[in-house]
C-alpha cells in the first residue's frame, strides 16, 4: 500500500512539473476552418498564422469539411491537445452555439473569422467579419453608378446562394442601394458550384436574357471573373460594368485590364490577425473587442497601383 | 365439397400479340382436379406467352382465364421453372418460409419457420424434410432443389402447379424418384400439375391428358394420351415426323489423324469429320468442354495435335485455333441480348478472320444464314429476345457455320428446343462434320448421341470416364448404365 | 456456304426481304430526344423570346461542350456495362496540372499532354483494377474519384490559377476551320469518330457485346478485358479533354472545377438511351443528352426560375427520357 501511494505521488508530482513546464511554453492557438478547399479560408489562415508568430504563439489548423459534427470534433481535440486558444471560421452560423458552449465550459477563448455566431450568443470573445449589409449598400450604389455612366439602370446580379446569411446581407443591402440610386434589379442568378466555369454561363445567360443590363454586381470573387469573362466574348468588356466582392490575384489583374470597374475587398487576412490579436488580448487579460464588423474597402481600378490600395491588398490574401 | 365437373383453371379463347405478331390466335386450355396434364407446342407455338400470362407476368388482350379452387381459398398457380429459383445462400427452410412472409417486416421465429418448411416438404419427401431443413440452398443437388421449389410452390396453396421442363437437369434416378412423387402428391390432394417438357418418353411415362397449342391455336384439347400416337402429336405439333436416320454412317478418313484428347483415364483419337459424343451429368463432359473451349487451365485433359499447344490458353486462343463453341445455356453463354441478330450471328467470324471494320457485305452474309438456317426472323436488325428459344439456339451454330473450322464444341445444344427445331440441329450437326468438321458434342440425352455419333465417351454422375463405345456397340441400355442417366 | 433446299414445313417461312435500314429508324429514340430539346428551346423562348437568339445558341454550344466531350467518354464505359465515377475529379485534376505546368515554364502544347496524361493515367488505374484485379467499377472509381479530387487540391494547395499563356484560349475558341469555333469543332469530331466507331468497327461492337453478356463474349473469343480496359482509358482521356477545354475557355483552373460534371455526363448518357446495365446506347444519344441538360439549365436561367430548380428539372428529364425509351421498346 505504501509503494502504491509513494508510485502515485511520484506519477502525480511528474505531472505537476509537466503541467509546470508547459505553462513555460508559448500559447497556441487552433484555426478551424470549415473547409480549406476555398482559397478565402486559407488566407484566413495566413493571417492567423502570420500573428500567431509574431505573437509568438504555435499554431494548429484543422479543417471542418462543411459538416458541424466534423466541426464539434475539431474542437474537442484542439482542446484535448492544449490549445489555449481558438480562431474559427464556422461552417454555418447556426452550427455555433454547442460549440461555444463547450468552449467556454473548457474556458478556451474563441474569435469568429469571416462568419459569426448565431446572434443571440454572447459567451465568445470576439467576432471580426465583414460588414455585408453595410458592403452591399456599397457595392450597390457603385454598381448602380457604373450602370448610369453606361447610360442605363438594369442591373443584374451573379449571387451566392441565398440560403447563407451573407447572402441574404449582401442582397438587402444592395437592394435598398439600387432603389435610393434609382436602378433596377432585373435579375438574380445564384450560383451553386462556385465555379468561374458557372459564373460564365450564367453571365451568358443573365446578359441573353436581360440585354439592357449595364452593370452587374458579383457577390463573389467567381461571379467577377465569370462576368468579365462572358463580356469579353461579347466584345462588350467597360460598355457593361462589373463590381466584385472578395477579391484575389485573378480579379485583381482583370482589374488593371479594365474588365472589372471595382473590388470590395474582404480582408481574409486581416480577419485572421484581428481575430488572433483579440484571443491573445483574451489570454493575457487585456480587453477585447467583441464585435468588429469590418466594411469592406472598395478598390477601384485607377487606384490600383496607389500605397492605400497595397495596404488594403496586403490584408486580403498573402503577397 | 369436390366439384368435380368445375376445372381448376380454365382458358377460353386467349389472345395474344407483339407488336404485329399475333402470337396468340385463340388458345383453350382446360385443367382438371388430379390430372397430370402434359402442355406441348414447338418453339413459337405460344405456349411460353400463354404461362406468362397465366402467372401474371405479361397481360393478355382478349380472352379468359377462371380458376375455381377446391379449397375455399384464393385458387393460385404456381409454376417451377427449370432453373431453380432458390436463393442459394439461404436455408432451405428459410427459402421455403420467404414466401410467406408477406410484409417485409414480420419477424419470423426460426422454430415456427421450420416448422413450416418442415411441413411443407414432408409432404412430399420425408426423409428430405427431415435432413436438409437448415442446409443451404447451394448446397443442394438440382433434384433436392426441384423438390424444394414444388414443396415452396405447393405451400402457399396453389390448386395448379406448373413445372417447366423439371427433368432437364435430373439423371435417371432422380426423374424417376420425382414422377413418384407428382403421382402420389396429385392422387392424396387432388391437385392439378402441368408438365411442359420436350421430352415424349417422360410424357408418356407420367401424363394423363395432353394439349397441344400451335401457331397460337389450341390443336389438340385435353386428349387421353393414350388415344395418341407419337406420329399423331408430333403431326399436330406442325413438327416434322422422326425422319428417316441414315444409319449408314459417313466415311471419316481414319488415317487422317485429327488430334488426340488425353486424359488421365483415357487416350482418345478424333479424326476429321466425326461426331464424338460426351454423355452423363455435367462433372466429366464439362472438364473436357472447358478444355477445348479455352475456359479450363486446370482441366485434366489436353491435347495432343499438330500445331496446336497442349491446351488454348483462353477462348480467343481457341477461335484462333479454329474451335466453335455452342452452349445450349443461352442466356448466359450464348446469346448477346442487347446486340441485333446480325452481330451475334457475324462475331464468331469478325474475330476469327480478324475483321477489324464491319462490313457492309456482312448483312448479306448474315441473311444468307438466317435463310440457309430456316430462321423465323423480322429483320436482322432485331433483338435476338424476338426470336423462341429454339431459334436462338440456331442463331448461335450460325455463328460457325460455314467457316473453316478444325472442331467445334456443343454443349447440350437441344436444351429446351422442341423436336422439330431438334431435328434441324441434327441436320447441322451432322453437316458441319460433313465439312470435315470435329464435333464433340455433349448431350444429356442420350437417345440423340446414338443417333448421331461416330463414338460416345461415357462419364458417371461423378465425372470418371466410364468407357468409349464404338458405333457397333451403341446400346441404349449399356450407355443408360454407363451414365447413371436415361433419355 | 451449303444452301441447299431443305425439306420444308407448311409453317416455315423464309424472313421478308430485308428492310433498307433507314437513318430514320437506327435513330428513332435520338429523334425523339432532339424533338424534345427543340420543344424546350422554343418553350423558354415563349418567355424569352432572346432565347432562340443565335447568341443565345453559341451560348448553349459553349457551356455545354466539355459535357459532351465527357458524356461520349462515359457513355462508352456505359456501354460495356460500367460505370466511371471519377471523370470529373479527373476533369479538375487536368486543369490544375496543365495551369501549374504552365506556371512552371512549360509551353502550352507539353501543358496539355500533361493533362491529357492524367486522364490516361487515371484511366488505366481505374481499367487496371477493374479488369485485372476484378474490383466492381463502381467501387474502383470511387476510389479514384476521391484520390483525383484530393489531389486536385493539393497540387496548389486548394487556390486556384491562373494562365497566363497569350495564345492559350485559340485551343477552346479559335477556328480551325474559319466560322466553326474550335469547341464545336472537337465536339463534332469527336461525335462522329465515336459514332463510326461504335458501329462500323469490330472493337467498338466489342463493347456492346461485353456490356450485353461477358460471358458469352469472353467465349465467343471477344478480348473482353482488353475491350473494357479500353473503355476506361477513354472516359479518363475523354474527361481530361473536357477539362483542358474549359481551362482554355476560361483561362483559369479550379480544384473543383468539375465536380458537378460527373453526374451531370452520367444523366446525359442515360437520357441518350443507354442502359446502365450496359449494351446499349449511342454517341448522337449522349450528345443529345448533354445538348439537353444544358439547356435545361440555360431556361431555368433565362426564365429567371430559381437555380436551385435545375436539378428537379433535369431528374425530371431523365425519368422522362427513360419512360420514352421503356415504352418505345415494348
Amino acid at each position: 500500500m505504501k509503494k502504491l501511494m509513494k508510485a502515485l505521488a511520484i506519477a502525480a508530482a511528474v505531472l505537476v512539473a509537466q503541467g509546470a513546464h508547459a505553462e513555460d511554453k508559448k500559447f497556441t492557438v487552433a484555426y478551424i476552418a470549415p473547409s480549406l478547399d476555398i482559397d478565402y479560408w486559407q488566407w484566413v489562415a495566413h493571417g492567423v498564422q502570420q500573428k500567431a508568430k509574431d505573437l509568438g504563439m504555435n499554431y494548429v489548423e484543422y479543417t471542418s469539411e462543411n459538416s458541424p459534427a466534423k466541426q464539434m470534433d475539431n474542437a474537442r481535440v484542439a482542446v484535448t491537445r492544449g490549445v489555449n486558444a481558438v480562431v474559427i471560421g464556422p461552417v454555418s452560423s447556426t452550427s455555433t452555439p454547442p460549440l461555444l458552449a463547450y468552449l467556454a465550459q473548457q474556458k478556451v477563448p474563441v474569435a469568429f473569422a469571416g462568419i459569426g455566431p448565431q446572434p443571440g450568443q454572447t459567451n465568445y470573445t470576439s467576432s471580426v467579419t465583414a460588414n455585408n449589409y453595410e458592403t452591399g449598400l456599397a457595392q450597390g450604389k457603385y454598381t448602380c453608378e457604373l450602370a448610369k455612366e453606361r447610360g442605363g439602370k438594369e442591373v443584374g446580379m451573379l449571387s451566392l446562394p441565398q440560403d447563407r446569411e451573407n447572402a441574404q446581407k449582401y442582397l438587402k443591402g444592395a437592394k435598398e442601394a439600387f432603389q435610393a440610386n434609382g436602378c433596377e434589379l432585373v435579375q438574380m442568378l445564384e450560383t451553386k458550384g462556385l465555379t468561374i466555369n458557372e459564373a460564365v454561363t450564367q453571365a451568358n445567360d443573365l446578359l441573353t436574357a436581360h440585354p439592357n443590363v449595364k452593370a452587374i454586381y458579383g457577390m463573389y470573387d467567381q461571379a467577377g471573373s465569370g462576368a468579365a469573362k462572358a463580356l469579353a466574348t461579347r466584345g462588350l468588356t467597360g460598355k457593361v460594368g462589373v463590381t466584385v466582392a472578395d477579391g484575389s490575384p485573378t480579379t485583381i489583374q482583370l482589374l488593371k485590364d479594365g474588365a472589372i470597374q471595382g473590388i470590395f475587398f474582404q480582408e481574409a487576412v486581416g480577419q485572421g490577425i484581428d481575430a488572433t490579436e483579440q484571443v491573445y488580448k483574451a489570454l493575457k487579460g487585456e480587453k477585447t473587442t467583441q464585435n468588429m464588423a469590418l466594411v469592406m474597402p472598395l478598390v477601384k481600378a485607377a487606384d490600383i497601383s496607389s500605397d492605400a490600395a497595397k495596404k488594403v491588398i496586403a490584408r486580403v490574401f498573402p503577397q | 365439397m369436390l366439384d368435380a365437373d368445375l376445372p381448376l383453371l380454365s382458358v377460353r379463347n386467349l389472345q395474344k400479340s407483339f407488336g404485329a405478331t399475333r402470337v396468340l390466335r385463340g388458345v383453350n386450355f382446360t385443367v382438371r382436379a388430379g390430372q397430370i396434364h402434359a402442355l406441348l407446342g414447338g418453339n413459337g407455338a405460344g405456349k411460353s406467352t400463354m404461362i406468362r400470362i397465366m402467372t401474371g407476368g405479361i397481360r393478355k388482350d382478349d380472352g379468359e382465364i377462371m380458376l375455381g379452387s377446391q379449397r375455399g381459398a384464393e385458387p393460385k398457380i404456381a409454376i417451377v421453372h427449370q432453373e431453380l429459383a432458390l436463393v442459394q445462400d439461404l436455408s432451405v427452410a428459410e427459402n421455403i418460409a420467404m414466401v410467406h412472409a408477406t410484409a417485409g417486416l414480420t419477424i419470423v421465429r426460426a422454430g415456427q419457420r421450420a416448422e413450416l418448411a418442415y411441413n411443407a416438404l414432408a409432404l412430399l419427401d420425408p426423409h428430405l424434410a427431415r435432413s436438409a431443413l437448415h442446409r443451404k440452398a447451394a448446397d443442394l443437388s438440382m433434384h433436392e432443389g426441384q423438390i424444394v421449389e414444388i414443396a415452396r410452390a405447393l405451400s402457399i396453396g396453389a390448386d395448379v402447379l406448373l413445372l417447366d421442363e423439371p427433368t432437364a437437369n435430373l439423371t435417371a434416378g432422380e426423374t424417376e424418384r420425382l414422377f413418384a412423387v407428382l403421382r402420389r402428391l396429385v392422387r392424396e390432394t387432388g391437385i392439378g400439375i402441368v408438365f411442359v417438357s420436350h421430352r415424349m418418353k417422360e410424357i408418356r411415362q407420367l401424363c394423363d391428358v395432353c394439349t397441344i397449342i400451335r401457331d397460337g391455336l389450341t390443336v389438340v384439347d385435353a386428349t387421353p394420351l393414350d388415344s395418341l400416337t407419337d406420329n399423331d402429336i408430333m403431326q399436330q405439333m406442325g413438327q416434322p415426323g422422326a425422319r428417316e436416320v441414315a444409319h449408314s454412317r459417313r466415311r471419316f478418313d481414319m488415317a487422317e489423324a485429327g488430334l488426340v484428347l488425353k486424359g488421365a483415364e483415357a487416350v482418345i483419337p478424333i479424326h476429321k469429320g466425326q461426331i464424338l459424343g460426351l454423355a452423363g451429368s455435367p462433372a466429366g463432359p464439362s472438364q473436357v468442354i472447358a478444355l477445348l473451349n479455352g475456359t479450363g487451365r486446370s482441366s485434366s485433359w489436353s491435347l495432343d495435335a499438330k500445331g496446336w499447344p497442349a491446351r488454348p490458353a483462353s477462348p480467343r486462343d481457341a477461335v484462333a485455333l479454329g474451335i466453335g463453341y455452342v452452349s445450349g445455356d443461352r442466356r448466359h453463354k450464348g446469346v448477346l441480348a442487347q446486340l441485333p441478330i446480325v452481330d451475334n450471328v457475324l462475331a464468331s467470324r469478325r474475330v476469327r478472320e480478324k475483321r477489324y471494320m464491319v462490313r457492309a457485305s456482312e448483312r448479306r452474309e448474315c441473311l444468307d444464314l438466317v435463310h440457309a438456317l430456316k430462321l423465323k426472323a423480322g429483320s436482322i436488325r432485331d433483338l435476338p429476345s424476338t426470336l423462341s428459344g429454339g431459334n436462338q439456339q440456331k442463331l448461335l451454330i450460325a455463328r460457325w457455320l460455314g467457316m473453316s473450322l478444325r472442331l467445334v464444341v456443343f454443349e447440350e445444344p437441344t436444351r429446351g428446343v422442341d423436336i422439330g427445331t431438334k431435328r434441324d440441329i441434327y441436320d447441322l450437326i451432322r453437316r458441319m462434320a460433313e465439312e470435315g468438321t470435329i464435333v464433340v458434342w455433349w448431350s444429356t440425352e442420350n437417345v440423340e448421341l446414338l443417333e448421331l455419333c461416330d463414338e460416345i465417351l461415357a462419364f458417371d454422375t461423378d465425372g470418371r470416364v466410364k468407357g468409349l463405345l464404338p458405333h457397333d456397340r451403341f446400346n441404349e441400355d449399356a450407355l443408360a448404365d454407363l451414365t447413371g442417366m436415361a433419355a | 456456304m451449303n444452301t441447299k433446299a431443305q425439306p420444308m414445313t407448311s409453317n416455315d417461312s423464309l424472313p421478308p426481304a430485308p428492310r433498307a435500314p433507314s437513318i430514320l429508324s437506327a435513330y428513332r429514340s435520338e429523334m425523339a430526344i432532339a424533338i424534345a430539346c427543340i420543344a424546350l428551346l422554343v418553350g423558354v423562348g415563349i418567355f424569352v423570346p432572346a432565347a432562340l437568339s443565335a447568341g443565345n445558341f453559341a451560348n448553349i454550344l459553349q457551356a455545354s461542350a466539355p459535357l459532351v466531350i465527357m458524356s461520349l467518354g462515359v457513355l462508352v464505359v456505359i456501354i460495356t456495362g460500367g460505370i466511371d465515377l471519377s471523370v470529373g475529379s479527373i476533369f479538375s485534376l487536368t486543369g490544375m496540372v496543365t495551369a501549374l505546368a504552365m506556371a512552371n515554364g512549360f509551353g502550352d502544347v507539353s501543358a496539355s499532354l500533361a493533362g491529357l496524361g492524367v486522364g490516361l493515367v487515371f484511366g488505366s488505374i481505374n481499367g487496371a483494377l477493374i479488369t485485372l484485379v476484378g474490383l466492381a467499377p463502381f467501387v474502383v472509381t470511387l476510389i479514384t474519384y476521391a484520390v483525383a479530387a484530393s489531389l486536385a487540391f493539393i497540387v496548389t494547395n486548394g487556390r486556384s490559377l491562373g494562365v497566363d499563356s497569350p495564345d492559350y484560349w485559340l485551343f477552346n475558341s479559335g477556328q480551325i476551320i474559319p466560322g466553326l469555333p474550335n469547341f464545336v469543332l472537337f465536339c463534332l469530331l469527336f461525335t462522329v469518330a465515336l459514332e463510326f466507331v461504335l458501329r462500323k468497327v469490330t472493337a467498338g461492337r466489342w463493347f456492346y457485346s461485353v456490356g450485353s453478356s461477358p460471358m458469352a463474349a469472353y467465349l465467343l473469343g471477344i478480348p473482353v478485358k482488353r475491350t473494357r480496359f479500353a473503355a476506361y482509358v477513354i472516359s479518363g482521356t475523354m474527361a481530361s479533354f473536357a477539362g483542358l477545354l474549359t481551362v482554355s475557355y476560361i483561362l483559369n483552373a479550379e480544384a473543383t472545377a468539375g465536380a458537378s460534371l460527373m453526374l451531370q455526363a452520367i444523366a446525359a448518357v442515360v437520357i441518350g438511351g443507354a442502359s446502365l446495365s450496359g449494351g446499349s446506347g449511342s454517341a448522337v444519344g449522349a450528345v443529345l443528352g448533354a445538348l439537353m441538360i444544358t439547356i435545361i439549365q440555360n431556361g431555368v436561367n433565362l426564365i429567371g426560375i430559381n437555380s436551385f430548380w435545375q436539378g428537379s428539372v433535369t431528374g425530371l428529364a431523365i425519368l422522362v427520357a427513360v419512360l420514352i425509351d421503356r415504352f418505345s421498346h415494348r
